[in-house]
């Protein structure tokens, strides 16, 4: 392989495959079983979180106004405007961490370091913007055992709510065993885990954004 | 200028910036083999798809309630 590589320089994803296999095989295998498990524990994820949606779908679709009413009063709409912004901050903290783990894969450390604090920067500025959110729900009378409303509302936001917190305090720690020389060019399964999780954390949030602000 | 409206800009221009910027990635990760490579091709699709829901909602054709 040592010679293969010699002969024909590769680029791009090949050379990132390539160091790959110059791996020791155990390694190799080690990380597929990681993998897999790690897949499975994101689809679990899904089956939780697709339990409480179907469960908010459920109560919407039944109910026969929406907003629904508390007394005589009618619950606002969410604020879409800030929603969307919110969003983007989120989806530019998957775009970054992507970058992040690209420039660890291609071994330029220092632009790893600067996208994984952008990364996470933006991970800690949603979580900014979702207690505003929240702060603003509350004070438009939605409150969580108000309604179905504000119970499927809080309910899906903070558990999304804590996985972003759980996957800034992920980054952070991932970061810091980056530093002390843990991951190298060919060993980095952490890294792959953590923008796996992060991607997912994003792609849930289109889901619930869809959900609570679009529909 | 409201605050809505200033919101609303803002994430329209991050919009088409994340949401260009995830496109490209994925298509620049496309010939990537392996599962890790097949679930951020599609976690990024679907990323690459909320930015077109944002960008929407942003110009007012979704999340507009009477």
């Amino acid at each position: 392989m040592a010679t293969a590589v010699a002969t024909a320089p590769l680029a791009g994803h090949e050379a990132v495959a390539a160091r790959y296999l110059e791996v020791d095989p155990v390694y190799a295998e080690t990380r597929s079983i990681r993998l897999l498990g790690f897949v499975f524990f994101l689809l679990s994820d899904c089956v939780l979180f697709g339990a409480f949606i179907f469960a908010y779908v459920y109560l919407r679709i039944s109910a026969p106004t929406w907003p629904p009413f508390v007394g005589n009063h009618r619950l606002p709409w969410f604020d879409t405007a800030f929603a969307a912004l919110n969003s983007i901050v989120l989806f530019g903290s998957g775009v970054t961490m992507h970058f992040a783990l690209e420039n660890w894969k291609h071994l330029n450390r220092q632009k790893f370091y600067r996208w994984l604090i952008a990364t996470i920067i933006l991970g800690l500025g949603f979580l900014l913007g979702q207690a505003h959110e929240w702060t603003g729900v509350l004070r438009g009378g939605v409150t969580w055992p108000g309604s179905t409303m504000g119970a499927s509302f809080f309910t899906l936001t903070g558990m999304h709510g804590f996985h972003v917190f759980v996957g800034v305090c992920y980054l952070t720690v991932l970061g810091l065993q980056a530093r002390r020389g843990i991951y190298t060019g060919s060993k980095y399964f952490g890294l792959t885990a953590g923008t796996l999780y992060w991607h997912f954390v994003d792609v849930i949030w289109v889901v619930l954004f869809t959900l609570f602000y679009v529909w | 200028m409201t605050e809505a409206q200033i919101e609303k800009i803002i994430a329209l221009l991050g919009a088409l910036l994340v949401g260009v910027t995830a496109a490209v990635q994925l298509r620049n990760d496309w010939a990537a083999k392996g599962l890790d490579a097949l679930v951020t091709k599609v976690l990024l699709g679907l990323m690459a798809v909320g930015c077109v829901l944002a960008f929407l909602a942003a110009i007012n054709v979704l999340g507009v309630h009477a």
